[in-house]
């Protein structure tokens, strides 16, 4: 938990009050220090709420008080009062708790019977059992996830929409995660030198070269961060009504609108991905900037049409 | 006047300990010299207090009174309401949770843990970006409770009776018996605009055994007016095993000598069907039937025209 600085509302303090009562009630006592960092405090603000909290309680306010104190860096507790038990888990902390624990048991390595598990039914038998989590996991993922624990080096064979074959190359996984419902990897790309993003579902196939490289953290991407590299080139596009689905599917870096049209400005990680969703957008979206790109979805179509009037097919 | 986190706190001691409803004249007699004086002033706060506890939670309960003080509103918190419900979860399952919560990054899960008694934070090599949206509390508690749910849907208002919500392709959707159509309906819950506002618990009642995934079938090429209607579509042998790992060997229709394979999927939603055939570029064609192939030769006609 993240530790925050400066004034706090008091709607905030007062929900980790209702949890750190009766925690600390519960144990008699705990090292200030430990205290704080558990419940994302620093050490100054957990001692301004346990002052104040030692002068409330029932009235008349003399001796049915909480009974709590600060000695020597020990938080203490004497006779269990008032708040003995936690609140209620509230609808959004139930919502993200069941979330969470559903979505988890869809991620590589969970074990669909181990603790986790276990905890699901807890909760869902408490909660109510009514959310589904459908996430489907490309073959390679469990595997490259195992490789980015252990920092070992994979070859594989990666293809885009456009390539001719699959490129064979060697990567060294750092971090598996999961954005708008796929899977991906940043990896140190040996031929290229330089860490890239994959997408899972293209990793044609994989295996290990026996090389172990240095453990090195890469941070995970957050929903909206992710694609925002300054050396990668952008796309503006202009969006008729039905092409709107491209806005929640892909980050895009501005959305503007313009009558019917909405304009957005796309992150291009490489050219043959922006040549598929121009063919799948087809007559609804135009590329506006760059110039070279503006004839990318007629070339792409034209490519395709070639196999269609030659008569590539015996059945038509 | 006190500082309003003790006031408020003493408040919610004395709702919690009380054995009979309080009016706001006992409540502020009992927190004698926290409240502010004069009429407005008192209702003000008490209601800015009370707004605060429903905003974390807190149960408060409100009757109207009969006899000497007819017509005036009583306030209590009952206790087995407030408190969590002890979930008996072991050590090991307690940490599952909090790798859960560390992967799904879904930010009021932190705060669930600490009720739960998790200690502090822990880090996951596996992160997903699950997208969070408000409206989602409101509408999973309204199916676990079985209450209906009212909102606003590309511009039309909706009663749904929620049975479940569901995060398929990277997006969350309710799935429930809407009232206005009288039929099951699925809705995508970051499409939904204002806010949802919930009945009654226990106004409807589930159907037995029912199946969000044939509610709502996952592959969106079987959305559709026709759910029957197929393509068969040639892969070229560059592509042929990758297409045929995901679409099955059941759905191969035909082996060419060149080692391409003629697979047949449905196509009832023709911008599905579009998409997942443009993936693959260059290295698929549609055979059949030929209404389809006509169509997205028309399609790429109208494209490659456009230069």
């Amino acid at each position: 938990m993240t530790v925050r600085r400066g004034p706090r509302p008091t709607v905030e303090r007062l929900r980790r009050l209702l949890v750190m009562l009766p925690w600390l009630m519960e144990r008699g006592e705990a090292p200030l220090d430990e205290m704080a960092q558990r419940f994302g405090l620093t050490e100054e603000q957990l001692v301004k709420d346990i002052e104040l909290v030692s002068m409330c309680g029932l009235p008349p306010y003399l001796d049915e008080l909480i009974d709590v104190w600060i000695d020597e860096g020990v938080v203490s507790t004497g006779i269990p009062r008032v708040f003995t038990k936690p609140l209620r888990l509230t609808a959004p902390e139930g919502f993200a708790l069941l979330a969470a624990a559903r979505v988890a048991m869809q991620l590589p390595g969970a074990d669909g019977e181990g603790a986790l598990a276990r905890a699901l039914e807890k909760l869902a038998a408490a909660l109510g059992d009514v959310v589904v989590v459908e996430q489907p996991q490309a073959p390679a993922t469990e595997d490259v996830t195992a490789a980015a624990a252990d920092n070992a080096r994979l070859r594989i064979s990666y293809w885009s929409a456009t390539d001719e074959a699959p490129s064979e190359r060697e990567i060294t996984p750092r971090r598996v995660f999961l954005d708008r419902g796929r899977w991906y990897v940043i990896a140190d790309d040996h031929r290229s030198g330089e860490d890239r993003t994959f997408r899972i579902d293209r990793i044609e196939s994989w295996e290990r070269t026996g090389v172990v490289d240095e453990p090195r953290h890469v941070e995970a991407p957050d929903s909206e961060g992710w694609f925002e590299h300054a050396d990668l080139p952008v796309v503006r596009l202009e969006l008729l009504p039905a092409a709107g689905w491209v806005i929640e599917r892909y980050p895009t870096r501005s959305i503007a609108q313009r009558g019917d049209f909405t304009e957005v400005e796309l992150t291009v990680t490489d050219p043959s991905w922006l040549q598929e969703l121009l063919l799948r957008l087809g007559p609804t979206a135009r590329v506006l900037e760059p110039a070279q790109w503006q004839g990318l979805g007629a070339q792409a179509a034209a490519a395709l049409l070639a196999r269609y009037d030659t008569g590539g097919s015996d059945a038509n | 006047m006190a500082d309003a986190l003790e006031r408020i706190t003493n408040l919610v001691a004395l709702l919690l300990e009380t054995r009979a409803p309080l009016t706001l004249e006992r409540i502020a007699n009992e927190l004698r010299g926290q409240y502010p004086s004069g009429d407005a002033a008192l209702r003000g706060a008490f209601e800015r207090d009370k707004a605060m506890l429903r905003e974390i939670g807190v149960p408060i309960e409100h009757e109207v009174l009969s006899g000497a003080d007819a017509g005036k509103t009583a306030y209590r918190i009952d206790r087995r309401r407030y408190e969590l419900a002890d979930l008996d979860l072991s050590a090991d399952e307690t940490h599952a949770l909090q790798m859960a919560v560390a992967a799904a990054r879904l930010s009021e899960g932190d705060m669930g843990l600490l009720k739960l008694g998790a200690d502090g934070p822990v880090s996951t090599t596996v992160v997903a970006n699950v997208p969070d949206d408000p409206m989602l509390p409101a509408l999973r508690e309204a199916a676990a409770l079985r209450a209906e749910a009212d909102f606003v849907y590309r511009g039309l208002r909706r009663t749904l009776q929620p049975y479940s919500v569901l995060l398929r392709d990277g997006a969350w959707y309710a799935i429930g018996h809407d009232l206005g159509h009288g039929t099951v309906r699925t809705y995508r819950v970051d499409r939904i605009e204002g806010a949802v506002t919930t009945g009654e618990p226990g106004a409807f009642e589930r159907p037995v055994g029912f199946d969000v995934r044939a509610a709502f079938p996952a592959d969106p090429k079987l959305l559709g007016d026709e759910p029957s209607q197929r393509a068969v579509v040639r892969i070229d042998v560059a592509r042929a095993r990758w297409v045929e790992a995901r679409v099955g060997e059941q759905a191969v229709v035909q082996r060419h000598d060149d080692g391409a394979i003629d697979v047949e999927v449905p196509c009832a939603n023709l911008d599905a069907f579009r998409s997942w055939l443009f993936g693959l570029g260059e290295h698929a064609e549609v055979v059949s039937p030929p209404e389809v192939r006509a169509a997205v030769v028309a399609w790429l006609r109208e494209m490659a025209g456009a230069r």
